[in-house]
């Protein structure tokens, strides 16, 4: 037979007396937070090295005396901004390879103008990618270039990597990078071809709404948004939580639609047709063979991403041609992975080891 | 305190996370299934229609009010955009002829970067 347990009336008192506080300081700090702005993003200093269209290329003002010499180029995902990797000093991803050393690029996206829904695959992986490799190693004046790909910015830099086979690529680090669109088995149910009409759907809104994507992001776990509200209530006395709340809320939120063409081959070439994996993708008439690319590199996966399973993710390496070739799966989800407080003890000190190494 | 196992909002956050992830699953166990896709293209597509009929429309409304409509706003968004472009493009030329210059004249760099010297700190371990 077991004792009830007993109940001690100082805790019990102590607990209320801190709820009770916390309830008063919900309804101070849940008028602030509607009242401001929340924090500023993407603040790290940095000069605007092109402006074309949809098209930005960022150069981030050095942090160190002295730098490695092969400067990395960041490519973003097309469908989100890039200040997911430089989100407040001391969370940002930028900062923290600044201070160790790199000379950081970023090619990040604004939102295509309704003129450029007929930008396609070619235009970002045979000139947008090329255009500010040669950007950079006309700034750095280095040949060499590190490029680092995040999500689908992944899967335009290993297209990239594998028609540009011949350099000037020094190494290549990706992200959460699909190559099995299979996989992605909420994504392929909602993209079904016997259903889904993608040349109505492109034909009659051009580019693809933010919405959409938006929306369809939220469907692969339609619980969470609802949590996440209940939780920032709950939290809304701790300044902490709140910051960053708002940084991945605002940043979730700022999805940017896609090019109408550009889907409309996302959806039939990898979604459909999972020509990456079958190794049958092309890109402009040119094969893009994963088999062709040997520069070092890193990929790195989450171990509960629900947007890149594992699985969407995993075949990757065994792809690649190169003999320096690693694969590191880390805690986290999507988004952990690569900002907040599980990416800083965990991706990005394992980058700056690897890539430390292959910078000189 | 109060224990973990007695602590009402402990509870109450488990049960919270427990619910999240159960009504998750469910969902995606019901979305990945030929009829939800079906379903959802249908009213998707309808839905795409609508709205763009709907867009048409407010248009025609927005010219005979008198206002700038989206698309206009989007234009003139682009032009902008275009302005800012060719002001990038000026500002980086400005940067090279004034770099050129400075560089003729063997005075100071415009933009003076860090050397591109750095070891990672294995390699200065290994020289030791």
């Amino acid at each position: 037979m077991t004792a009830a347990p007993a109940f001690d009336l100082g805790a019990i008192q102590d607990r209320i007396q801190t709820e009770v506080q916390r309830a008063i300081q919900r309804s101070i700090k849940g008028v602030e937070y509607f009242a401001s702005s929340g924090p500023t993003l993407g603040s790290t200093p940095k000069d605007t090295l092109n402006a074309r269209g949809t098209l930005r290329l960022y150069h981030y003002r050095p942090l160190a005396d002295e730098i490695y010499r092969v400067p990395i180029l960041i490519v973003m995902a097309t469908t989100n901004r890039g200040y997911i990797l430089d989100m407040v000093p001391g969370q940002s991803f930028i900062e923290f390879l600044l201070k160790q050393g790199y000379d950081v690029y970023m090619l990040d996206w604004t939102a295509p103008t309704p003129e450029e829904k007929s930008l396609r695959m070619e235009d970002y992986v045979l000139d947008f990618i090329p255009d500010c490799i040669r950007r950079v190693q006309r700034d750095s004046g280095v040949q060499d270039v590190t490029v680092i790909g995040y999500c689908f910015g992944g899967v335009l830099s290993l297209l990239y990597a594998s028609i540009f086979a011949d350099g000037p690529l020094k190494n290549l680090i990706c992200f959460t990078t699909p190559i099995d669109f299979r996989q992605m088995k909420l994504f392929s149910s909602f993209s079904d071809r016997r259903y889904f009409d993608v040349d109505r759907l492109v034909d009659s809104v051009g580019n693809m709404p933010p919405e959409l994507i938006l929306t369809s992001f939220e469907m692969l776990r339609p619980a969470s948004r609802a949590a996440g509200q209940v939780q920032l209530w709950e939290n809304i006395w701790n300044d902490e939580y709140v910051k960053s709340y708002r940084m991945f809320d605002r940043w979730a939120n700022d999805t940017l639609p896609l090019a109408g063409e550009y889907f409309r081959q996302i959806t039939k070439d990898l979604m459909w047709d999972n020509k990456l994996y079958n190794n049958t993708m092309t890109v402009g008439g040119r094969k893009a063979d994963l088999g062709a690319i040997r520069v070092p590199i890193l990929h790195a996966v989450a171990e509960h991403d629900h947007i890149v399973p594992y699985d969407a993710a995993r075949h990757l390496i065994e792809r690649i041609g190169s003999a320096d070739k690693e694969e590191v799966v880390l805690k986290g989800g999507h988004v952990s992975l690569v900002a907040g407080a599980n990416a800083i003890k965990r991706l990005w000190p394992k980058l700056d080891s690897w890539l430390g190494e292959r910078s000189t | 305190m109060a224990t973990k196992g007695s602590d009402p909002l402990e509870l109450w956050h488990t049960m919270l996370g427990e619910m999240e992830k159960g009504f998750n699953a469910f969902a995606n166990q019901a979305m990945a299934s030929p009829e939800f896709s079906r379903t959802m293209n249908q009213v998707g597509g309808v839905a795409a229609g609508a709205q763009k009929q709907f867009g048409d429309l407010m248009e025609r409304y927005l010219v005979a009010m008198n206002l700038p409509s989206r698309a206009q706003l989007t234009a003139m968004g682009e032009r902008l955009q275009a302005v800012e472009a060719q002001l990038h493009e000026i500002k980086a030329l400005l940067q090279q002829v004034h770099h050129n210059s400075a560089a003729s004249e063997q005075t100071v760099v415009a933009m003076p970067r860090p050397p591109r010297t750095r070891r990672p700190p294995s390699s200065a371990g290994d020289a030791s």
